[in-house]
């Protein structure tokens, strides 16, 4: 298997809720390139977080194989190598923004000792100044707009370095208007430092603004529908958002999510 | 309507600052409460004392109420100490054995709903006439507030910050240290404040029996000498000592939780 893909192989996994078993996601065979962009699209409950969290290695498959640049999501998370953003930026309430962007230095110190790390952590400040924090690197948390807790957990991701980057709606709980902001940031950065970021949500115009791929996934049980790849030009500048090639994109995308649905049981 | 469209207009009224209002309200209370007691300290003199017969009381023989708060004081603090200690230890053990949780709640709980009176003479038999049955008393009293507390705040963490650390395989101790500990901390404070009253309850009136000295021994001295004012200066010494001590804890707190 080369090691300088993610790839996924007849994936899936059953839950166990009240003794009932509930079938979250069936059959996913996928493979993503290093540096890749990759968006996971789809309606609620079409196991978007589930297929993430077995990535992360948060949960155990019930059956299939990962292998994330080579290694198993156990081996890669315990070399520091996944950086997870979740829904909720999940910051430190007691700990400043700066303490809480350099959290990765703080935890798991054996990781950084390992002969075979392969993270290449980033400077905090520059990582904050990427990102407008730098004014509040000394804040909290708790004196931070939703919008710049948002950015600090990105951040905080990027400050780890790891080869890849997971994040589960990490705009969801933000204004439209933040959420726009925010999008560009993130698209800054990531151009920058163009780590394997596989991100999720449910909005078309998030998928494809900042993909290279989007993965069109559809529920009951959760599966890949089809992925549609994203060949718009980088940087994503305004020029190209607003360009009706970006249009025509959204339209597939919106498109295949609906054929998703007219195939769905 | 035209009528519904015009605002009725407000004439700007003086009013008292609102922090003057905060310190004058209770003030006022305090102050009606003054004169009541003075009004039945005066017509019915076997109820209350006078607030004047309480400073000359306490005036005349300050150190017989330091030595006797002293006692209790001790008795209190090595009781909240040892109870909320081991409460702690237990709420930390909890979190990961559910066991033991499943084991110590309704013990705790049992413990909580035995009156500390009906306990007290049985320690006084089991250890004699020394501090060993108040420190007792006093630590079953801070054992409890403490208990829930501690364990109310240990067992709920951020699910998505769990995450995070999980996802960059974070030690149980990490986590425990850095994301578990310092979320407690809060209820770990409101337990203290509620444990080291109640310890200090427990202290004086475990004192009640089976010593002369303590806060305890001087309420009931008092009472067999029908003594109004050494009683009532005795209760306004321990309340005043408890509130000093949760405003010691609420120091301690600020220092702590600066979120
Ligand atoms: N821990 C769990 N226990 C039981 N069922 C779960 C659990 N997590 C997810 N599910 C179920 O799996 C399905 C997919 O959920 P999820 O991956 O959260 O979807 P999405 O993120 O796309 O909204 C849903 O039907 C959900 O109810
Ligand atoms: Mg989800």
């Amino acid at each position: 298997m080369p090691s300088d893909r993610i790839e996924i192989r007849d994936l899936s996994k059953t839950f166990d809720r009240d003794g009932q078993s509930v079938l979250a996601l069936t059959g996913v065979n996928t493979s993503f390139a290093r540096g890749e962009f990759v968006t996971l699209f789809g309606p609620s409950g079409c196991g978007k977080s589930t297929l993430l969290r077995l990535l992360a290695g948060l949960e155990r498959q019930s059956t299939g194989e990962i292998r994330l640049f080579g290694q198993t999501p156990a081996e890669a998370s315990r070399l520091k190598n996944i950086a997870w953003v979740p829904q909720s930026p999940g910051l430190l309430p007691w700990a400043s923004l700066r303490a809480n962007v350099r959290l990765s230095e703080r935890l798991n110190r054996r990781a950084d000792r390992a002969p075979d790390r392969r993270r290449t952590p980033e400077d905090a400040d520059e990582v904050l100044r990427d990102l407008g924090l730098e004014d509040f690197a000394e804040a909290r948390p708790a004196q931070l707009s939703g919008g710049m807790r948002q950015r600090a957990a990105i951040a905080r991701a990027f400050v780890q370095g790891a080869e890849l980057m997971l994040m589960d709606e990490p705009f969801s709980a933000l204004d439209e208007l933040t959420r726009d902001a925010v999008r560009l940031r993130l698209l800054q950065v990531w151009e920058k430092h163009r780590k394997t970021v596989i991100f999720v949500t449910h909005s078309a115009a998030e998928a494809v603004m900042l993909s290279d791929r989007v993965v069109v996934m559809t529920p009951r049980p959760g599966r890949v529908f089809r992925e549609v790849p994203i060949d718009l030009p980088r940087p994503r500048t305004p020029d190209v958002l607003d360009s009706p090639a970006f249009d025509a994109k959204l339209r597939e995308v919106k498109h295949v999510l609906r054929a998703g649905w007219e195939d769905a049981p | 309507m035209k009528r519904s469209m015009k605002r009725p207009v407000r004439r700007p009224v003086k009013r008292l600052p609102p922090a003057l209002l905060h310190w004058l309200a209770p003030a006022l209370l305090f102050f009606l409460i003054y004169l009541g007691w003075q009004w039945i300290a005066l017509n019915f003199k076997s109820i209350l004392p006078p607030f004047g017969a309480l400073g000359a009381e306490f005036l005349s023989r300050p150190g017989f109420y330091f030595d006797n708060l002293l006692a209790t004081l001790q008795a209190a603090l090595t009781g909240f100490a040892l109870g909320s200690g081991l409460a702690l230890v237990l709420a930390v053990l909890a979190v990961y054995f559910t066991v033991l949780r499943a084991a110590i709640v309704p013990v705790a709980l049992l413990l909580n709903v035995t009156p500390i009176v009906a306990i007290s003479p049985a320690l006084i038999v089991a250890f004699g006439f020394n501090a060993v049955p108040h420190i007792i008393v006093a630590a079953i009293a801070a054992f409890f507030p403490m208990l829930i507390n501690a364990m109310s705040g240990l067992r709920k963490v951020d699910r998505e910050t769990l995450d995070v650390f999980n996802a960059m395989s974070a030690s149980p101790m990490e986590i425990f240290l850095r994301l578990r500990l310092p979320g407690a901390l809060p209820e770990i404070f409101a337990g203290a404040k509620l444990a080291i009253t109640a310890a200090m309850v427990g202290a004086i009136v475990s004192e009640f029996m089976g010593t002369s000295r303590g806060i305890g021994a001087t309420i009931v001295m008092a009472t067999t000498f029908l003594n109004l004012a050494q009683m009532w200066v005795a209760i306004f010494v321990s309340a005043l000592t408890s509130l000093a001590l949760i405003g010691l804890v609420v120091l301690v707190e600020r220092a702590v939780i600066r979120w």
